[in-house]
């Protein structure tokens, strides 16, 4: 008997070291861990989609029991969101090419360029302190740590970790995701007006770069003459783009331009909205209107190209003294009804080789 | 060789690794999706409470320990947390009865359902501790509350399973 106690006392000792060890080794990012879990993970594959098919109707049963009436007034809102959008997406679309073709004939990066993995969410997380989900998708299918992650919405988070056939993604909610973002701000400077030219005057693309650059004091006025395939003032640019056909035109100041103000995105968890403190702490909270967009800002060390649309300031917090604001933001995507995602297959340098 | 292999296989705690794969993947396919109030039952912990009731204090911190750190392989959080959570989880279930002599199924119950609702309060103080911070707040009272329910439902079964999964003679290292 005592002999036994022993042998449990030591085998105590034994895991509760081996958990510190652990715990150490992970927290430095040691491919021992991801290894075991990997190793794991294929054991316990097989088991969970067993378990999976037989618990589906249970699971089901719950989802219609809780669920029933809000899918229910929710397809109905969403049946009339979708007759107000369609118009509007049009619109929409022709603005994205056009912005797309500009940017790719400036040289800039675009999500247009990056390749994209479809996947299904087919597990939460089992606990209640991390955000993650399951889905579909692994590393046979190109998936690496370290990818950004969309829904139709915008962004939802990034892969935390890759097995064969799986992955693991951390919600942009969860209190350990970070990334860099930039707020777009409106600037209240009154633009110039031009009154209306006759058609055959109608200035082209270079024209209205000069006259910008000869009223205001903006810095970039350069033409794109190097760009090699493209021609200054052959673009074909529609009527109600550039100025022409007896409509006024606005041409901006580059004061009147979007104010970008760069800071970091940190998830707080479900149920309470992300904040974003700035990088620059000379930031004034005047300058930042509720309603303005969040996207991320890019960059060779950040966690998801420029220009992914994660959300919208929902309110700005100002603080006492030289801390900048701290914006609230209301995300775009709904992170508690995630169903299909798009990952792009754009590794960030900080999680190469992972 | 053979004859220690099966022994091994035969052990109490080979099946204890058995049942504590089905009792993991009940947890990251059910009981992630059916969340009562948006809070996931912790099945794991209230597995483990169970044992720790019927058994000793070193039992219960061993079950923890070994179920933690299976759970830990299945999350994305540092492999360990779950095990010394869990540990103390089990070996609490076990302290808490310590000083009856039969107790009775209720405070049985009650043992189970309060060191489960524990595990929820040590998980992010752990996580804190280990500089995974964010998660402590009002939500640890709902999960902790969501848990301390869902144990009173279901230990009632665990109890019997963990009886059987942990009746046997054979120890870790014989």
């Amino acid at each position: 008997m005592a002999k036994n106690r022993t042998n449990l006392t030591r085998a105590i000792a034994l895991l509760a070291l081996a958990s510190v060890f652990f715990i150490t080794l992970d927290l430095s990012d040691s491919a021992v861990t991801s290894r075991m879990r990997r190793v794991f993970g294929t054991v316990f594959s097989p088991i969970e989609n067993v378990s999976r098919v037989v618990t589906r109707p249970l699971s089901g049963a719950w989802k219609a029991f809780r669920e029933y009436d809000d899918v229910v007034d929710e397809n109905d809102r969403l049946k009339e969101e979708v007759a107000l959008q369609e118009g509007a997406a049009v619109a929409a679309a022709a603005s994205v090419r056009l912005a797309q073709e500009l940017l790719a004939l400036n040289g800039l990066p675009t999500l247009a360029g990056i390749n994209s993995v479809t996947a299904q969410v087919i597990g939460e997380t089992p606990t209640n302190y991390s955000q993650i989900v399951e889905i579909n998708q692994g590393s046979s299918s190109g998936i690496k740590v370290g990818m950004p992650v969309l829904n139709a919405a915008g962004l939802i988070g990034k892969v935390t970790e890759v097995f064969g056939d799986r992955a693991l993604v951390m919600l942009i909610s969860d209190p350990d995701y970070a990334l860099s973002v930039k707020v777009v701000t409106k600037s209240s400077r009154t633009p110039i007006t031009l009154p209306p030219l006759p058609t055959e005057d109608a200035p082209t693309v270079d024209s209205v770069l000069e006259t910008n650059d000869t009223s205001s004091t903006s810095s970039s006025t350069s033409t794109t003459t190097t760009i090699f395939g493209f021609t200054p003032s052959a673009t074909t640019v529609p009527a109600d783009v550039v100025a022409g056909a007896g409509s006024k035109i606005n041409v901006p100041l580059a004061g009147q331009l979007a104010v970008r103000e760069t800071g970091i995105l940190e998830g707080r968890g479900p149920g309470t909205r992300p904040i974003v403190r700035f990088l620059d702490a000379t930031t004034r909270a005047a300058a930042i209107e509720v309603g303005a967009p969040v996207v991320s800002s890019g960059g060779s060390r950040s966690l998801a190209p420029p220009d992914v649309v994660i959300g919208v300031v929902s309110r700005v917090i100002e603080r006492l003294g030289t801390a900048g604001p701290i914006l609230e933001i209301d995300l775009v995507a709904d992170l508690s009804n995630l169903s299909f995602l798009r990952i792009l297959l754009y590794q960030p340098i900080t999680e190469a080789g992972r | 060789m053979f004859e220690r292999l099966l022994r091994l296989i035969a052990s109490r705690w080979f099946r204890l690794v058995l049942v504590v794969f089905i009792v993991l993947s009940l947890q990251t396919t059910l009981f992630s999706e059916v969340r009562p109030f948006g809070y996931a039952i912790q099945l794991v912990a209230i597995f483990v409470a169970s044992a720790g009731s019927v058994h000793d204090v070193r039992t219960g911190a061993i079950v923890g320990l070994v179920s933690g750190l299976m759970f830990d392989a299945v999350l994305a959080t540092p492999l360990g947390i779950s095990a010394l959570v869990l540990g103390a989880v089990g070996a609490g279930a076990a302290l808490m009865l310590r000083s009856f002599r039969d107790p009775p199924w209720w405070l049985r119950l009650l043992a189970v359902s309060v060191a489960a609702a524990c595990g929820e309060l040590l998980m992010p103080l752990t996580q804190a501790v280990v500089g995974q911070g964010g998660w402590l707040g009002l939500r640890v009272i709902s999960a902790m509350s969501v848990t301390f329910i869902g144990a009173l439902l279901i230990a009632s079964l665990f109890i019997p399973v963990t009886r059987w999964t942990l009746r046997e003679k054979v120890l870790l290292g014989n």
